[in-house]
């Protein structure tokens, strides 16, 4: 299988104005005639579902929650990226695509990510017309702040809540859509198979969770935009109900899944408290502009913070990058953190966290200052673990926070599946091997509001679709392999709940195919996952019917899923012969520890292609092509 | 004017109909009040005032009118809300607890309006529909207030007007809209000082009554 | 080294929505008090589903306290016994050893029970669909800075804009009334510039459609400001009510 990105022609700058003449149009009488299926309503979902009806097509869209506002894209804190220049710092869309490029260890496609820094900015016009009540400056214009490392403001946003902000815009304009009449809205859905007709994704099987029922919907074009996977981990910064199902069954129907080992492990969240946690919380990376962090110079030292002199602390960031100091990448900050707590100096009760010391801070700046800054974070922090950080070091632990791989798609986001697009993090396309601050909202609406309008369109115009309806044989198939799948799990009344092996699997995959990877680690991972795998559909226990509310199993469907794609993981992990970005193989390092990459053999994607149940997947390379940015070695000494 | 009623019928519409009609007593009483207060004046002087009064005469009938034509909307919107409150919530909380934001007036809003409306008519009965040919005013209230218990009843009812009017009062300002960071604090603090003036201004004359004359 | 604590929990079980509820108890034992109050619950059904029994049904998602799925009334609260936090951020350092917690889901008339603690909330989605909208269409947005928006007024926007959708103020408002919620909604889009081309029209039907769901009616309690947990405040629904009037007596449109 050859895998053909289909970037336009032409000079780079120009690719998607040439891209966007060049797709064909359905002429808007047409445009009714055709049903769309969008599954996930968060920033891409909710943007795509909307901007698709504002068009003219009937879209049927489908999610998880009790109502398309919840997605977990409302979670995100910092901010949007856009290149504006209203700071008139010498931002520029070749800035923006050239960082962004640059923070994913040249891993992603340059013409894709050229396209994303040129929508940023009709994003934030969109939004700002929604409604969105994006921050001020004092004369009412837009303000900016720096974010993630970034050398120019250019990151938007609304408090601490922009993620929120922005999907409520989303979710309003979704909503005007619902109201009239073209958005046929299906919450409390779950996707269970794509089902496929003649090559082409026609439709979906879904579970109605509150009646256990099976529904069919049929559909002229699918679009996923289901998230990504990062609890295959089980402890992470995703809301309790992310998942892989819909991306990882459309996979097993024949779409691609690249890169499935780019996982990002934000640096700043707080630590683990015991081993009934369910979920890990994430603390603004903005913190490390002021925080110092350390940890004591002798391992096993377990005295209170402050009972630890200044000459037996270690600042080993600001030692190891004096000219990044506490402010180095994610990926960066993340490992050093383990190394330490590796070597016995983690401190707090689990020896799996690291201070994040404010005091020097406090005594240049003043407790005022510094309140101002960071005050809803401390008291966040407070809330939590009850520790007062303006006066105890807060500790932090590094947590899975987002994952970069996703269904292979090409540059008009349509995966190896004719008719089957995917959008923000459920796809690949974006954020090579890291993912940089601000930057997921950024895709997740571009992908929305201003990519899939234009290419779903160029593919509705350019194929001849037959009529089709649910009682075609390839949905009564795709239904009846579902029910048995359900059958199967409540069948089984053995001995472990659902998120025991949920919750072991997590280990597994934390303690070897986490922040830093071995070959040997990621072997043992892959047997495990299979004895673990083996096991679940052994012991597993599904408590009550599939034909009712049933909690239980919808967890263990997906906890299903990630036992079969957390061995994918493992194995896209060790076929990267390399270091890059969210993907650090101990055996490929510089000598000064950091990520090493080998562009001569891995500036590739891989995808996997599904080849059974019984057979390894097949991987499939896409070669990156890099004519505008030269590669180079990432250094923050 | 279907547009007119519409608006009125509607939940939000309710509450201006209760704020309005609420401001007009609050009105009234006001005014009542300070006439009241001749009574500490001596027998004459409260007298002639309920003679000047009564001399109005078409525009004392016309406020009656108003007040009454108030006081069936009030009654009428608060009893439809009160049901329309209930069954908005048809099964109940097992334990129900405050988080801080009610206040015995809201609390008792519905209760207390009922005593209310009781005590209204009482008093109607004891001081307006009634024979006043070959008494005065004074004398009335002499007569009435001489019986203790009854007395006690009209300093309880009187305590329940304040009560009802400390929610009443700012309550009926926000529900029109004016509630302004600067000027609600002002006129919270004005509805306390304003149902406790009600509650002493009214509540001490049938103590005065009894006890001093 | 970790305080654990022992509690009773009586919780509201109900097979769905046609079916009676009533409550039941259960002990929970050895209970971290570093724990949330949703990690309680897990272990909970951790031990229900291993003896055999039904887990509790109660909604969550995002679990730090911004996607305002999840949300059961604790001994009478909405969220629980603190101030601005949801029930994912409660934790059980704010119970006692040997306390009986009772809880109960959401109740409302507009608000179907589907399952034990798990609650229909779409009515505040179809208030929404009614017009909590600014109607532009993707594509012909002006620049940013076009629009210049005093920071104050972004503020006040963004104090109503928090609004997580859970539903507290519903379920905390002695008269189970929605207009917190819709307040918080009809002040942001007022307050903005770019939503007042449509605010007379958005007040008239948002209000009209609240009132065809069965909510209650609001008597300026204020439990829902003191229960909310981004702490949105009564002022949004002062303002619904002028932008109410307003639109219902000086708007030209019938």
């Amino acid at each position: 299988m050859h895998l053909d990105s289909k970037i336009p022609g032409g000079p780079l700058p120009d690719k998607w104005d040439r891209h966007r003449f060049e797709l064909k149009l359905v002429n808007p009488a047409n445009k009714k005639k055709f049903e769309i299926i969008v599954v996930g309503t968060g920033l891409a979902g909710g943007s795509a579902s909307a901007s698709l009806a504002e068009l003219g097509y009937n879209v049927k869209t489908f999610c998880i929650q009790d109502s398309p506002r919840r997605a977990h894209s409302i979670a995100a804190q910092g901010g949007i990226n856009a290149a504006k220049n209203y700071t008139n710092e010498g931002d520029s869309i070749q800035r923006l695509f050239y960082d962004t490029i640059k923070g994913g260890d040249f891993r992603a496609r340059e013409a894709n990510v050229y396209r994303l820094a040129q929508i940023s900015n009709h994003i934030i016009d969109q939004c700002v017309a929604q409604g969105v009540p994006f921050a001020r400056d004092y004369g009412g214009l837009l303000a900016n702040r720096s974010f993630g490392g970034a050398q120019v403001s250019r990151t938007f946003y609304a408090r601490g809540q922009t993620g929120q902000q922005l999907l409520l815009g989303a979710y309003s304009a979704l909503m005007r859509q619902v109201a009239a009449g073209m958005v046929k809205m299906f919450p409390r859905r779950e996707m269970l198979d794509l089902v496929i007709i003649n090559g082409k994704a026609r439709g979906i099987v879904v579970r109605n969770l509150i009646t256990g029922e099976i529904e069919t919907h049929k559909g002229d074009a699918v679009v996923l935009s289901t998230g990504g996977y990062g609890n295959v981990f089980f402890l992470s910064t995703n809301a309790m109900g992310t998942n892989v199902s819909a991306a990882f069954r459309a996979y097993k129907k024949g779409a691609l899944f690249a890169n499935p080992c780019y996982t990002q492990i934000h640096p700043t969240c707080i630590p683990v408290h015991g081993k009934h946690q369910s979920k890990l919380t994430l603390m603004s990376e903005s913190l490390r502009n002021d925080g110092r962090v350390w940890v004591p110079k002798n391992p096993g030292d377990k005295r209170l913070p402050h009972q630890i002199p200044e000459s037996e602390r270690d600042y080993y960031l600001e030692n190891k990058y004096p000219s990044f100091g506490n402010l180095v990448p994610r990926d960066v900050a993340s490992r050093n953190a383990k190394e330490q707590c590796d070597n016995g100096k983690g401190v707090g009760k689990t020896g799996l966290a690291v201070y994040l010391d404010f005091e020097d801070a406090i005594k240049r700046d003043g407790k005022d200052l510094i309140a101002k800054k960071y005050g809803n974070l401390f008291h966040m922090y407070d809330k939590i673990t009850a520790d007062n950080p303006y006066e105890t070091p807060m500790m932090i632990y590094p947590a899975v926070h987002y994952t970069m791989g996703g269904l292979w798609v090409d540059y008009n986001l349509m995966s190896t599946i004719d008719g089957l697009f995917v959008m923000g993090e459920a796809n690949f396309s974006d954020h090579g091997a890291n993912r940089l601050g601000a930057s997921a909202l950024m895709q997740g609406l571009a992908d929305g509001y201003f990519v899939i309008p234009y290419t779903i369109g160029g593919y509705l115009a350019g194929t001849t679709l037959e009529g089709v309806n649910e009682s075609h044989s390839a949905f009564t198939e795709s239904t009846q392999h579902v029910r048995e799948g359900i059958e199967k799990l409540i069948s089984i009344n053995g001995k472990r709940t659902v998120d025991d092996f949920h919750k072991q699997l997590g280990l597994i995959m934390w303690d070897h195919c986490g922040m830093a990877r071995n070959d040997q680690g990621l072997e043992k991972a892959r047997r495990l996952i299979q004895e673990l795998r083996e096991e679940f559909w052994e012991n597993v226990r599904v408590p009550g019917s599939n034909v009712e509310f049933n909690q239980s199993l919808e967890r263990a469907g997906r906890v299903a899923d990630f036992l079969e794609f957390s061995e994918l993981m493992v194995m896209d992990a060790l076929v990267r012969r390399e270091s890059c970005g969210g993907h650090f193989n101990e055996a490929f390092q510089t000598s000064e520890n950091e990520a090493k990459r080998d562009d001569e053999n891995f500036s590739h994607v891989s995808a996997w292609d599904y080849k059974g149940k019984d057979a390894d997947p097949v991987m499939r390379k896409e070669q990156l092509v890099f004519e505008h940015v030269e590669l180079s070695q990432r250094s923050y000494k | 004017m279907n547009w007119f009623l519409d608006i009125l019928r509607s939940s939000i519409g309710k509450k201006l109909m209760m704020a309005v009609t609420g401001l007009g007593f609050c009105g009234f009483i006001t005014a009542h009040l300070a006439g009241n207060l001749f009574i500490y004046n001596g027998k004459e002087a409260f007298n002639l005032y309920a003679e000047r009064l009564h001399s109005l005469g078409p525009v004392i009938t016309a406020l009656e009118l108003g007040l009454l034509f108030f006081a069936v909307i009030h009654v009428l919107t608060g009893v439809t809300l009160f049901y329309q409150n209930i069954m908005a919530r048809p099964v109940r909380y097992v334990v129900n607890k405050s988080a801080g934001g009610r206040s015995i007036g809201s609390r008792t809003m519905p209760y207390s309006g009922v005593i209310l409306l009781v005590f209204v008519v009482l008093h109607l009965l004891d001081f307006h529909f009634v024979d006043k040919t070959g008494t005065t005013i004074y004398k009335l209230v002499e007569t009435t207030f001489a019986v203790s218990w009854y007395a006690l009843f009209y300093v309880f009812a009187v305590i329940v007007v304040a009560i009802h009017v400390s929610h009443g009062l700012w309550s009926a300002f926000q529900t029109i809209g004016a509630n302004h960071p600067k000027y609600m604090p002002v006129i919270k603090t004005a509805g306390i000082i304003f149902s406790i003036s009600i509650g002493i201004g009214f509540g001490f004359i049938p103590i005065y009554i009894l006890i001093f004359t | 080294m970790t305080k654990t604590i022992n509690l009773t929990l009586k919780v509201w079980r109900q097979k769905g929505p046609e079916h009676k509820g009533h409550l039941e108890t259960y002990r929970a034992d050895h209970i971290s008090t570093d724990m949330s109050f949703l990690e309680m619950i897990d272990i909970v059904n951790d031990n229900l589903t291993l003896d055999g029994d039904d887990p509790i049904a109660f909604d969550h998602d995002c679990r730090e306290g911004i996607c305002g799925m999840c949300g059961t009334v604790v001994n009478g609260r909405a969220h629980g016994p603190e101030k601005e936090t949801t029930l994912c951020q409660l934790h059980m350092r704010h119970f006692s050893d040997g306390d009986t917690i009772v809880i109960e889901p959401w109740r409302s008339r507009a608000f179907k029970i589907i399952k034990d603690l798990v609650v229909d909330r779409s009515a505040l989605d179809k208030i929404i669909a009614a017009g909590g909208y600014i109607s532009v269409n993707t594509g012909g947005a002006p620049d940013g800075n076009s629009i210049l928006i005093p920071q104050d007024i972004a503020e006040l926007a963004m104090d109503a804009a928090a609004c997580i959708g859970c539903g507290a103020c519903v379920a905390s408002c002695p008269n189970a009334s929605a207009m917190l919620f819709i307040g918080a909604k009809i002040s942001q889009l007022a307050l903005l510039p770019q939503g007042k081309p449509e605010a007379a029209g958005r007040a008239l039907s948002m209000v009209r459609e609240m009132d065809r769901l069965g909510f209650g009616n609001c008597t300026n309690e204020k439990e829902c400001e003191a229960e909310c947990p981004k702490e949105i405040s009564i002022t949004n629904i002062a303002r619904m009510n002028r932008e109410y009037f307003k639109a219902g007596y000086f708007f030209s449109k019938k």
